[in-house]
């Protein structure tokens, strides 16, 4: 059989719902048996990646994540978020962007965020009279928000991907983050003046007694974030860290999960995850060893450098490209794949790698909310119930927001760069 | 075929089994030597390493698990919009697809460990390497095995043309 059958054959089974690893796999067997080399050749690499150490930190921070996910932290959190911007006009708006940025941040943009957050959050838009299409935008957008924050799971996927060190990553996601969260909410205020949505006054009391019952869970971020930032533990052991506290906190603080009837099930959804993640990586690592044995990346940049000579011409081609991978593709396997081969052709424009990390994380959010395999569009609608196309309609002007969003933290590497740059972060 | 799918389901719950101690140890091993890093300034020589492993054993485990559940990372835009019956014809193809892709990646994996039972050495607290690496091979099987019987569920269901509710 010639190569190209074999391709259009993968391809078809891809589209057919076959398991992404398996085609994976096949292509790496194939290509190297194609080589006369023996397909354990993909093993050799398969077991590389997997014994790297910062692998680690992808099990502690999902499991963390789930446990989060399934106890009572995003009631609490809600409340305490609404104590603090219940005030302003659209509050409810920010609400919505903040806890589910900080929540993505924690289960990795799996789609959990919608189910447990926005399961919450939704009735309550509806109850304090926001548009029923404002309000389902807004959620179905804000669960991949958080993806830029630490320690988001795409975050370090990045980093084991391409070398660059987890910690300089994520400095690197804090600014543009906050600029995403802050873009939205402004367009949430708006919107909230608008259509002249009551607001809740303020209490110190509600603020106080939010705060008392969120005591445990408020801390997490800061320690997380501090702890890296100033070099007092890597991203794996914090990773460590997190886990055994987050466990210890729902379990014997609040009481909100069992150990013996919960937790095994929770570990077991969240390794699931996991392990679905780790064959990915895992098979995919033979096949761009390949890709790049055989300078294909090389191959590929004497090909653009034909038709783009700036380094500002190679970033909108990059946008436009990476988003087209973001319809086609989930942000893991792209991650995977077409990482190892950009790296080269932006660092040959002089494109800085972690800058192009936070380009390439932002285009892939968006690619969370684009028809045809947006996960997040397909969570909305099973989860609220309404026709995907709905939910397309209603998510559409946040995606025109985020990508003017996305021109900015593309044009302006100074955002990525700054913070790790001034904490001196290697 | 009852038998294909019993045993089937032990070796979910076997699996699961494991997940929860291999994930429990990770916890708890990591944990601790962070603790016994910054705060005593010390660690246990082996625990990185034996974390490390852990990482593969559970990752595997759980990618067998995902089989179940039909969790693998997949494009589903497509087969979303297909009739129950013609979702059963392709999952017919996609399985046959999966089972030989894990067998042949279950070899690879077997012909690895071999090689290194042949250079010998020891990862640490008197494991041997191989052994360490069994996972490799054994959750490829496993995930076949998963797949083969989904395969026949599937071709049942065809033949049968009854709707499964789901």
């Amino acid at each position: 059989m010639s190569p190209i059958l074999i391709g259009i054959g993968l391809a078809l089974l891809a589209l057919l719902g076959a398991p992404l690893f398996a085609i994976i796999g096949a292509i790496s067997m194939l290509s190297f048996a194609g080589e006369g080399i023996d397909i354990s050749a993909v093993i050799v690499e398969l077991y590389r990646i997997g014994s790297n150490p910062t692998l680690v930190a992808i099990p502690l921070f999902t499991f963390a994540g789930y446990v989060l996910a399934e106890s009572g932290a995003p009631t609490r959190m809600v409340n305490l978020a609404r104590a603090f911007f219940g005030t302003i006009p659209g509050g409810l708006s920010v609400v919505v962007l903040v806890t589910c940025a900080l929540f993505t941040a924690f289960t990795g943009a799996s789609g959990v965020t919608i189910v447990a957050l926005g399961g919450l959050l939704y009735p309550i838009l509806l109850k304090e009279q926001y548009p029923e299409r404002f309000s389902l935008g807004l959620i179905t957008t804000s669960g991949s928000l958080g993806l830029l924050f630490p320690p988001s799971l795409p975050l370090i996927l990045y980093a084991i991907t391409s070398g660059i060190s987890i910690d300089k990553l994520f400095a690197a996601g804090i600014i543009p983050g906050i600029l995403l969260v802050l873009i939205l909410a402004a367009y949430g205020i708006r919107q909230g003046k608008k259509l002249n949505i009551p607001k809740t006054p303020f209490s110190w009391m509600n603020v106080i007694s939010a705060l008392k019952a969120a005591a445990w869970e408020v801390p997490l971020p800061f320690v997380i974030v501090g702890g890296i930032y100033t070099g007092t533990f890597t991203a794996t052991e914090a990773a460590a860290v997190t886990a055994f506290y987050v466990l210890v906190v729902e379990v014997f603080i609040y009481r909100d999960l069992n150990l013996f009837k919960d937790i095994p099930r929770v570990m077991k959804e969240s390794m699931i995850l996991v392990g679905a993640i780790i064959m990915i990586i895992c098979t995919a690592m033979g096949l761009t060893n390949y890709l790049v044995d055989q300078e294909v990346p090389m191959k590929l940049f004497e090909f653009t450098k034909t038709f783009i000579s700036s380094p500002v011409m190679f970033l909108v081609v990059l946008n436009i490209f990476l988003i087209i991978v973001g319809m086609m593709m989930d942000i893991f396997s792209a991650i995977i794949v077409v990482v190892p081969l950009i790296i080269p052709i932006a660092a040959a424009y002089e494109i800085n790698p972690v800058h192009l990390g936070i380009i390439f994380l932002t285009n892939l959010e968006i690619g969370y909310l684009t028809p045809p395999v947006g996960l997040n569009l397909f969570i909305s609608s099973i989860r609220f119930e309404k026709p995907v196309f709905t939910v397309v309609r209603a998510t559409l002007p946040y995606i025109l927001i985020l990508l003017v969003a996305l021109m900015v933290i593309t044009y302006v590497p100074e955002l990525s760069l700054w913070l790790g740059d001034t904490l001196n972060i290697k | 075929m009852t038998l294909l799918r019993s045993l089937d389901r032990l070796l979910y719950k076997i699996e699961f089994g494991f997940l929860v101690a291999f994930l429990s140890s990770m916890i708890l091993l990591a944990f601790m030597q962070v603790v016994l890093r910054n705060v005593f300034g010390t660690g246990i020589v082996w625990a990185d390493t034996i974390v490390r492993h852990l990482v593969l054993w559970s990752g595997f485990i759980g990618a067998a698990l995902a089989t179940g559940k039909e969790k693998h990372i997949s494009i589903d835009a497509l087969t979303k919009y297909l009739s129950a019956r013609t979702r059963h014809i392709v999952m017919v193809f996609t399985c046959t697809f999966a089972v030989i892709t894990c067998y042949y990646l279950g070899r690879a994996g077997w012909t690895f460990v071999l090689e290194q039972q042949l250079n010998g050495g020891e990862l640490v607290l008197g494991i041997q390497t191989w052994v360490a690496l069994l996972i490799i091979p054994a959750g490829y099987f496993l995930i076949a095995f998963h797949f083969l019987i989904k395969l026949i569920e599937n071709a049942i269901s065809t033949f049968d043309g009854k709707q499964e509710a789901k």
